[in-house]
């Protein structure tokens, strides 16, 4: 169970990118977060597993508190959270299979890490986590030779090496083709009925997080605006969280 | 020659966006302030003629000076034939107390005559030959036990029977040399056999490879030690505490100052610290190439795409490893390209820096201009030439394929 | 033999790449037997010590089991190989470069008064009035009748336990109504006029008057010349410091601010004069305006070859040429410098000219204009920033050239620099280098502002 209690970011700039933010996420849900750009989203996936430290609050994590861990704990819990990114953040003249491997860093020494000393059950859960994805045939291919979407499958793969409980990803979708999207999603899906992994994934498209979403918290200006059923979200909510001149067709 | 700090390509780069539509000039127009502008630049370069000193005469007026040297390094040595001699000895006395009428030395066949056969300093003498071969240059050359070297005398040419007749003076260093019995050398020498490589060229052969070992051991030294120095001088890589920032500030601040010093300077230094040769070079350029290409990786590191790192970072992996799986793979090929660049930059570097005893080319290459020996320095002018040629040529192949 | 890999192997083992390019790696085969020949080659030629042979060895091996590796279908190990190919590459650098790092640590203290002199640069100095108390002392024995000792400014007078003697004797100094704690230094100036400083004992180091403005002490007379039967008189001086003046800037630092000035003035004349003959260069050496017959595309080849070839002739080379040509001398290096600024920057010029946005010329050529007229108005509007970026650019390159130039003979402060070298004056070289130093860091921030602006 995931608890983010009254947490508040201002950066160094003095944007407030999240104001009092709460809310609990139970084991195994599927939790979309939506908003436009720049209401904190973003911010608020990666005050989780603290790539950002949050200003105010706390977040705990099965009862451990994250906000307060040292570097060493801090890695521990990071290991048991996975992520994905819009960017998909590839090492992009590093082959798949490298890249998928560097999900297992937070389980392997440093230094046998560092000799590429991997070991073989490492590799042979890399090269499930490829078949899982569908793209095991690329795993000698060099990252920046895959298609989008392709990479976007290599980001879960890394992400699944974790054995991750739970899952966030930062807008995961965003930078494919919509025809494209679906698919990737549906591997989010599949990790969540079928290993039960909590998923934490931030979208801002609508129809998508309707499709997938257990529940839904709507973000507005780093405020919580919404939290609850996704058929829930009717056109005035709608209006609310996106603006007056959105109309909900647009934006797919 | 001076160390560049941007590659030309990063110059255009910075310079022109051909993708963006370049802002419309305005159309020239007299304005007070363009005229302004024009008046500074006139009363400067008025300024910088008079105290460059600049007299464009003197290119026509001393042009008798300047075609030798064209002449000579457009003609470089490369081949030359062998060169055999003929050789016959008289030892005589020098000085002595009366003489005793002619002296006749026979040897390889031929026969010299000296008409006397009492020297002493000032008095003249006249050398024949007979039986030599025909048609041949030939010279006098004095040899006396005491000096190392030998005394240049009469030069002479042989007829068509290979005989000549020459007159010279004694010279008075025989007898400054401690007097005694002098070797009087009759020597012709001709050009046979096949053409072979001149001693120039070999000589400039050995140097330049000299001179591209040392560009390469001066560019994997320097570059090696810039590394862990580019890290500390990379913002994006530095944590923004207080000692981070200071760490990046000093370093940024000695790497601009260590690059204002022309290697030059620096091998100057070395060339006291660890004396004349090719060491002194590698330990010259291996500084300044810290210095500059410590410059162009901390750039290069600061460019790199932050993704990875995030990824790296979220999986739980620690400081050393997001180095290592994030930031290596990113700044390899950037830091192997301008390592093959300043192999380049240091190649026609250390041409310049023999100049002042750091060995290779540049050693050989002063050494023959001092002695005015044009067509050897040619042969090495032209050898630099083809060797930077070559380095650009390739190094801009190999820096197109990693990038 | 059945089996490929192991055949591979044999085929690079017998000829290195031969195996690779029997498996298809044509390249990869023949860059590894070019490497390898040029690797044998040297080290016969240049007649190395084992260990290059060892560096061999290891490449040749490393080669096999590349060989082996590909034939049989593994993932070759490039890096590896690449290493392993470079690792004789830089025994043999190591032997021909003649690398002795223990030279390196053990002669540190050759380079300590260039050093020094680098940290104490020659700017400002102090001009400092020595008082005098001196003694004639006769080398050798006897010292006539009237052999003098004059007594300081002050009245402080000296004695000395003898006047006359040999090298190597010990004489006592004895002087007094000094100022009290007033440091003394001891001199002594030979027939001949030279000075020396006289050790006591052993040491250079100046010495102290007592509390009541007296001193005794004791030196061995320094070794110089005499001449047994004819004793001549040196003098013995004691001189302190009767006043100093402030710190003033040195005729040293003078000279070196007015060639700082000739070194500029070179680079701006070559750089202007440059400038313009580089632009109806790189307009011949611009491949689209040069496009569209063959006779304008010999135009471009040629342009193209001679600005590569003067550019890859070293401007110190050049200014070798213009020195004899038309004396030492600023003027041999502008000469030399604007012939390496019209190569260097023709070559940007006319890269900057094939960059250009093609729109407005169609649009202008469209409206029926000849080629003057398309370069005046579509070419040079588009390329008159960039080219002004680089000139000013050049022109900071310049500054560090002319001072290189400067050490044959092309004027500027390098001339002088070199010459403060060559008579070891390290102090002053100091100040001249950090002229430079400063002159260059001012200069990269100008020309980094106006390339800043012109983007």
């Amino acid at each position: 169970m995931l608890e983010v209690i009254n947490v508040s970011k201002v950066y160094d700039d003095g944007t407030r990118a999240l104001n009092n933010v709460s809310f609990t996420v139970e084991d195994g849900e599927f939790l979309v977060l939506i908003g436009l750009s720049g209401s904190g989203k973003s911010t608020m996936l990666r005050c989780i597993n603290r790539l950002i430290d949050p200003t105010e609050g706390r977040i705990l994590y099965n009862g451990q508190d994250i906000t307060n861990a040292d570097p060493r704990e801090l890695r521990q819990i990071r290991r048991q959270i996975g992520m994905v990114f819009q960017h998909f953040n590839l090492v992009k003249r590093s082959s798949v299979l490298r890249n998928v491997l560097s999900g297992r860093l937070g389980y392997t020494n440093t230094l046998s890490s560092v000799l590429g000393l991997w070991s073989a059950e490492d590799k042979q859960k890399a090269m499930e986590n490829l078949r899982l994805v569908g793209i095991e045939n690329k795993a000698n291919n060099r990252a920046d030779e895959l298609s989008g979407g392709q990479q976007q499958r290599v980001g879960i793969a890394r992400a699944m090496m974790q054995e991750p409980t739970l899952m966030l990803a930062d807008e995961p979708v965003a930078s494919l083709d919509p025809a494209l999207a679906d698919s990737v999603m549906r591997y989010f899906e599949k990790l969540n009925q079928e290993r039960g992994t909590s998923v934490i994934c931030s979208l801002h498209v609508l129809g998508l997080a309707r499709r997938y979403a257990t529940r839904i918290i709507a973000l507005k200006a780093g405020e919580v605006v919404y939290n609850g059923d996704p058929d829930l979200i009717d056109d005035v909510r709608f209006r609310e969280i996106y603006g007056d001149e959105a109309v909900e067709h647009s934006l797919r | 020659m001076a160390i560049e700090p941007l590659t030309p390509e990063q110059v255009v780069k910075k310079t022109v966006k051909s993708d963006e539509p370049t802002k419309p000039t305005p159309e020239p127009t007299l304005s007070a302030k363009r005229l302004i502008g024009l008046a500074l630049l006139l009363a400067l370069m008025t300024w910088a003629y008079r105290a460059a000193q600049v007299e464009p005469q003197l290119l026509w007026e001393n042009r008798d000076k300047a075609v030798p040297i064209i002449t000579d390094l457009l003609t470089p040595s490369l081949l030359t034939r062998g060169e055999e001699t003929q050789q016959v000895v008289v030892r005589v006395e020098a000085p002595c107390e009366t003489s005793t009428g002619p002296v006749v030395e026979a040897g390889s066949g031929a026969q010299i005559t000296l008409s006397s056969n009492c020297l002493n300093p000032g008095d003249s003498l006249t050398v024949s030959g007979s039986g030599l071969r025909p048609d041949t240059g030939g010279r006098l050359y004095w040899q006396h036990p005491n000096a190392q070297g030998r005394l240049r005398d009469e030069r002479f040419r042989t007829d068509a029977n290979g005989n000549f007749t020459v007159d010279t003076d004694i010279p008075q260093l025989l007898e400054d040399l401690g007097g005694g019995e002098t070797e009087l050398q009759t020597i012709l020498s001709w050009e046979s056999g096949r053409l072979r490589a001149s001693d120039a060229l070999t000589e400039t052969f050995h140097a330049i490879i000299e001179t591209i070992f040392l560009a390469l051991m001066a560019t994997t030294l320097g570059s090696l030690i810039a590394i862990p120095i580019s890290f500390l001088a990379a913002r994006n890589i530095m944590p923004r505490t207080p000692l981070g920032n200071a760490v990046y500030g000093l370093t940024r601040t000695a790497l601009n100052i260590t690059r204002s010093v022309e290697p030059l300077i620096l091998a100057t230094i070395f060339a006291i610290w660890v004396s004349f040769g090719p060491f002194a070079g590698v330990l010259a350029l291996s500084v300044s190439t810290i210095a500059n290409i410590g410059k162009l990786f901390s750039e290069a590191a600061e460019s790199i795409d932050d993704g990875p790192l995030e990824a790296i970072r979220s999986t739980g992996g620690n400081e050393l490893e997001v180095v290592w799986f994030g930031v290596v793979p990113q700044i390899i090929p950037p830091y192997l390209s301008f390592m093959i660049y300043y192999w380049d930059i240091n190649v026609r570097m250390s041409t310049i820096i023999g100049f002042v005893g750091g060995g290779g080319i540049g050693l050989a290459l002063s050494h023959w201009i001092n002695q005015t020996q044009w067509n050897n320095a040619a042969t090495a002018v032209w050898a630099i030439v083809i060797v930077v040629f070559a380095m650009d040529y390739i190094s801009a192949i190999v820096r197109e394929r990693l990038i | 033999m059945s089996n490929p890999a192991a055949l591979a192997a044999l085929f690079s083992l017998i000829l290195p790449g031969a195996g690779q390019i029997r498996s298809g790696h044509r390249s990869r085969g023949l860059i590894i037997l070019v490497i390898t020949l040029i690797i044998v080659g040297l080290v016969l030629w240049l007649n190395l010590s084992p260990a290059s042979w060892l560096g061999l060895a290891v490449a040749w091996a490393a080669n096999v089991w590349d060989a082996w590796l590909i034939a049989g279908g593994q993932r070759p190990k490039t890096a590896l190989l690449a290493l392993a190919l470079a690792l004789p590459i830089y025994v043999i650098g190591w032997q021909v470069t003649n690398i002795d790092l223990v030279r390196f640590f053990t002669s540190a203290n050759r380079a300590a008064p260039v050093v020094r002199g680098l940290l104490r640069p020659d700017f400002f100095a102090r001009e400092i009035d020595y008082g005098i108390a001196g003694n004639d002392f006769y080398l050798p024995c006897p010292a006539p009748a009237d052999a003098e000792s004059s007594a300081a400014p002050n009245g402080a007078t000296v004695t000395i336990s003898q006047n006359c003697g040999l090298p190597g004797e010990t004489v006592q100094l004895t002087g007094q109504g000094f100022d009290p704690n007033q440091t003394l230094q001891l001199w002594w100036t030979n027939p001949v006029g030279a000075e020396s400083r006289v050790r006591i004992f052993g040491e250079f180091e100046p010495f102290q008057v007592d509390e009541n403005g007296g001193f005794q002490t004791e030196i061995t007379v320094p070794n110089q010349r005499y001449e047994a039967d004819n004793p001549r008189a040196h003098s013995l001086e004691l001189r302190y410091i009767a006043s100093q003046s402030s710190y003033q800037v040195t005729e040293n630092a003078r000279l070196v601010a007015s060639r700082i000035g000739e070194t500029i003035a070179q680079a701006l004349m070559a750089t202007f004069v440059g400038a313009l003959l580089a632009m109806p260069f790189s307009l011949f050496g611009a491949r689209n305006l040069m496009a569209g017959n063959p006779a304008l595309k010999v135009l471009y080849y040629i342009s193209r070859t001679v600005m590569n070839v003067l550019r890859s002739v070293e401007p110190l080379i050049m200014a070798i040429v213009f020195v004899v040509w038309v004396g030492l001398g600023p003027f041999a290096g502008v000469l030399a410098l604007t012939m390496h600024t019209i190569a260097a920057l023709g070559k940007l010029y006319s890269e900057s000219i094939e960059s250009i946005d093609v729109g407005p010329i169609e649009a202008i050529r469209a409206t029926g204009a000849n080629q003057f007229q398309i370069i005046a108005y579509g070419v040079l509007p588009q390329v008159i920033p960039p080219w002004i970026a680089f000139t000013v650019f050049r022109w900071d390159i310049n500054v560090r050239m002319s001072t290189i130039i400067g050490f044959v003979g092309g004027g500027g402060i390098g001339f002088l620099l070199a010459q403060w070298i060559r008579l070891s004056e390290y102090r002053a070289a100091g100040a001249a280098i950090w002229a430079i130093a400063v002159v260059v860091i001012i200069l990269d921030l100008i020309s980094a502002r106006v390339r800043e602006r012109l983007i």
